[in-house]
C-alpha cells in the first residue's frame, strides 16, 4: 500500500473506505508501520497503541462490510495528544514526573471518536504540561524536541507538537491537539497543516489534562480545513462530566459559499518576518476574490495582559502540587523548573481585574467581529524556529499576539491554514477567527481560500 | 546610571525569594526577579483600565445542590475527615 494515501484528506480516504476500496485494517497497519518507522525520527510519538488500533480497525472493517457505515471517520486512523486519558496506556502529559501516569477511563473526545468509528493509533508527543510552565525553547518534553518534517533542523511548534509532526509526515490522517494559547495554531502553522481551535465549551475537556480551566480547548489538526470540520462534528457536544461543554448542537455544514466579509486589524503584521507579511498580503488578494476585506480597529484594551494574567495564575494553581512539592525540578526544560515561582507574586486583585476585564473584552470583540465572517491575520509571526533557538512568545511577552490573546481570552474559534513559504522554505500560515460558536463560518472561509490555493497539497519528503 | 528598582517589584520578589529561595539558585532567582518586574508592568496595564461596579468577573458560578438526597448517617467527605482529623474535633 502506498504511503501517498496518507497525504490524502480524510474526506477522500473516507470515500475509499465506504466504497470498500480501502481496508481500514490495511490503512491502520500502514499508519502503525509509519509511526514505528518515522515517529522516533521526529520525536513525535509517546506510545503506539497497536493492539487497540488493530482491534478498532477490524471492528470498523466488519461493520462496513455488514453495511453499518457510521460516517466519514469510520475506519480512519488518528493520533491523540498525550494529555488525553486512555485506558491501557500511560498518559504522560509530556512531563517526566508523569511518565508512568495511567487513567482507568477514556477521555470524552477519545470515546466520541470511537463512537464515530475512528481508530486510535498513537498517543502523540507534546510540550511538558502543555507549555504552561513558561518554556522558551523546543527541548521541553521528556520525549525530546519535536522535529518538523519539513526541515529536521526546525521545530514543529507546540504544545501539540507530535500532533503537528505526525499529520505533516503522513503518519496519521488527523490528530487531536489542545490549545490554551497557541498550542493548535502554532504546530498547524509551522507544519503546513489546517488546525482548528473550537469555541471554548464546544468540545468536552473531560479526561484532558487541565492547564487553565477557562482557556483550554481541544481540536483537530489535519491536512485541510474541511477535514477539521469532519472531526469537529464527531467530537463536539455536551458532556455531563464537563459542565463547560455546551448544549449547543454542532453540525458541520459543507455548502460552498462566496461573498465573505473579512476584517483585518491594521497593525496585525507588526513583528512578523518579511516573508510572512508577503504571504499575508498575497492571501488578502486571494480573499478579495471571495469577499471583501476591510480594516477594523479594536477598542483599546490590554488584551495580551488580560489573557496572560489569567493563564499564568490558572496554570500555577492547576499544578500547585507539582510546584509546591518542588517536583517541577524534574521537568525537562531548565526554565520550566523555576518560572512558575515568579507567578506566585501575581496579586489576587490583579487576577480578578483581568477576569473582570475579560468580560469587557468578550463583549467588545463580539460587537466588532459580528460585522464580519472572520478576522484574518498571519497564523504565526514567523516560520518554524530552529531546534536550538529560543523562540518569541506572547505568553512570555516577548512577541505580540493580539489575535491569540483575544481569541483565547474570549474563547473564539479560529482555523489556521498554510498560505506560503518563508525564507527557509518552511510553511507560513493564515488564520481566520470568528464569533463564538461560528466554526462553520470560519471553516467555510478557510475552505474557500483553500479552493483558490494549493499550499495544502504540498507535503514534506519523508524517508 | 542604573534604573531605580520598582518598589512593588522588589517587595513581590522578596515574597517569592522568602518562600522558595531555599530551592532556587542565584541565577534562577535573578531570572525570577526580571519576571516579577514584567508581571508588575502587566498588572499596571490592567490597573490602568477603569471598570464600573457592574463589571463582574466573567466566569460562571452557580450555587450547588446535589441532585441526590444526602445520607445524613454517611461519613464526612475525605476532605472533611482530614480537616477534622487534624483538629481532633468530633463530628457534629
Amino acid at each position: 500500500m502506498s504511503s501517498d494515501l496518507l497525504f490524502k484528506p480524510v474526506r477522500e480516504l473516507a470515500a475509499l473506505v465506504r466504497a470498500r476500496q480501502l481496508s481500514p485494517v490495511a490503512l491502520t497497519e500502514l499508519c502503525l508501520d509509519r509511526l514505528e518507522r518515522f515517529g522516533p525520527k521526529y520525536n513525535a510519538v509517546v506510545t503506539i497503541t497497536r493492539e487497540r488500533a488493530l482491534s478498532q480497525a477490524r471492528r470498523a472493517e466488519g461493520e462496513i462490510a455488514a453495511g453499518r457505515y457510521r460516517g466519514p471517520l469510520h475506519g480512519i486512523p488518528y493520533g491523540a495528544k498525550d494529555l488525553l486519558a486512555t485506558v491501557g496506556t500511560p498518559t504522560t502529559w509530556g512531563a517526566a514526573p508523569h511518565r508512568e501516569q495511567r487513567f482507568d477511563f477514556d477521555a470524552t473526545v477519545i470515546l466520541k471518536l470511537e463512537e464515530a468509528g475512528a481508530v486510535l493509533c498513537a498517543k502523540l508527543a507534546m510540550i511538558e504540561l502543555a507549555g504552561g510552565m513558561g518554556y522558551r525553547q523546543p527541548t521541553a518534553s521528556f520525549t525530546g524536541p519535536c522535529i518538523n518534517p519539513w526541515d529536521t533542523d526546525a521545530w514543529t511548534g507546540g504544545s501539540s507538537s507530535g500532533s503537528g509532526a505526525a499529520v505533516a509526515a503522513g503518519l496519521v490522517p488527523f490528530a487531536i491537539g489542545s490549545e490554551t494559547w497557541g498550542s493548535i495554531l502554532s504546530p498547524a502553522g509551522y507544519c503546513g497543516l489546517a488546525g482548528l481551535r473550537p469555541t471554548y465549551g464546544r468540545v468536552s475537556r473531560r479526561g484532558a489534562m487541565a492547564l487553565c480551566w477557562t482557556l483550554d480547548k481541544l481540536g483537530p489538526l489535519a491536512l485541510t480545513a474541511d477535514d477539521c470540520g469532519l472531526v469537529l462534528e464527531a467530537i463536539a457536544g455536551a458532556d455531563p462530566a464537563d459542565p463547560t461543554a455546551s448544549e449547543r448542537p454542532y453540525r458541520y455544514e459543507v455548502a460552498d459559499r462566496r461573498g465573505f466579509r473579512f476584517g483585518v486589524i491594521p497593525d496585525v503584521t507588526d513583528g512578523c518576518e518579511e516573508p510572512v507579511i508577503a504571504s499575508f498580503r498575497r492571501s488578502l488578494d486571494d480573499l478579495g476574490k471571495i469577499g471583501t476585506v476591510e480594516e477594523v480597529l479594536l477598542p483599546d484594551l490590554p488584551y495580551e495582559q488580560i489573557t496572560r494574567t489569567i493563564l499564568q495564575v490558572e496554570a500555577i494553581s492547576a499544578f500547585e502540587d507539582l510546584i509546591e512539592s518542588g517536583r517541577i525540578a524534574e521537568l525537562t526544560a531548565p526554565e520550566d523548573r523555576f518560572t512558575p515561582y515568579a507567578r506566585e507574586a501575581i496579586l489576587a486583585h490583579d487576577y480578578l481585574k483581568a477576569v473582570r476585564l475579560r468580560g469587557v473584552m468578550a463583549r467588545e470583540i463580539d460587537r466588532v467581529i459580528s460585522r464580519f465572517d472572520a478576522l484574518v491575520a498571519p497564523g504565526r509571526i514567523n516560520e518554524a524556529p530552529r531546534l536550538g533557538q529560543e523562540f518569541r512568545s506572547a505568553i512570555r511577552a516577548t512577541a505580540k499576539d493580539v489575535m491569540g490573546a483575544v481569541g483565547n481570552g474570549a474563547g473564539l474559534p479560529a482555523v489556521c491554514v498554510p498560505n506560503g513559504v518563508g525564507a527557509r522554505g518552511l510553511p507560513t500560515s493564515l488564520q481566520f477567527m470568528g464569533r463564538a460558536w461560528e466554526e462553520n463560518r470560519v471553516l467555510a472561509a478557510a475552505r474557500a481560500y483553500q479552493s483558490l490555493t494549493d499550499w495544502h497539497t504540498r507535503h514534506p519528503k519523508v524517508d | 546610571m542604573p534604573e531605580t528598582p520598582n518598589p512593588e517589584a522588589v517587595a513581590l520578589f522578596a515574597l517569592v525569594a522568602n518562600r522558595y529561595g531555599g530551592r532556587l539558585t542565584t541565577e534562577q532567582l535573578d531570572e525570577i526577579k526580571k519576571m516579577v518586574e514584567g508581571q508588575v508592568e502587566m498588572a499596571r496595564a490592567l490597573r490602568a483600565v477603569r471598570l464600573t461596579n457592574a463589571d463582574e468577573p466573567f466566569q460562571p458560578f452557580a450555587a450547588y445542590r446535589s441532585d441526590t438526597t444526602p445520607d445524613r448517617s454517611a461519613l464526612a467527605s475525605p476532605l472533611e475527615n482530614e480537616r477534622l482529623g487534624s483538629k481532633g474535633d468530633p463530628l457534629p
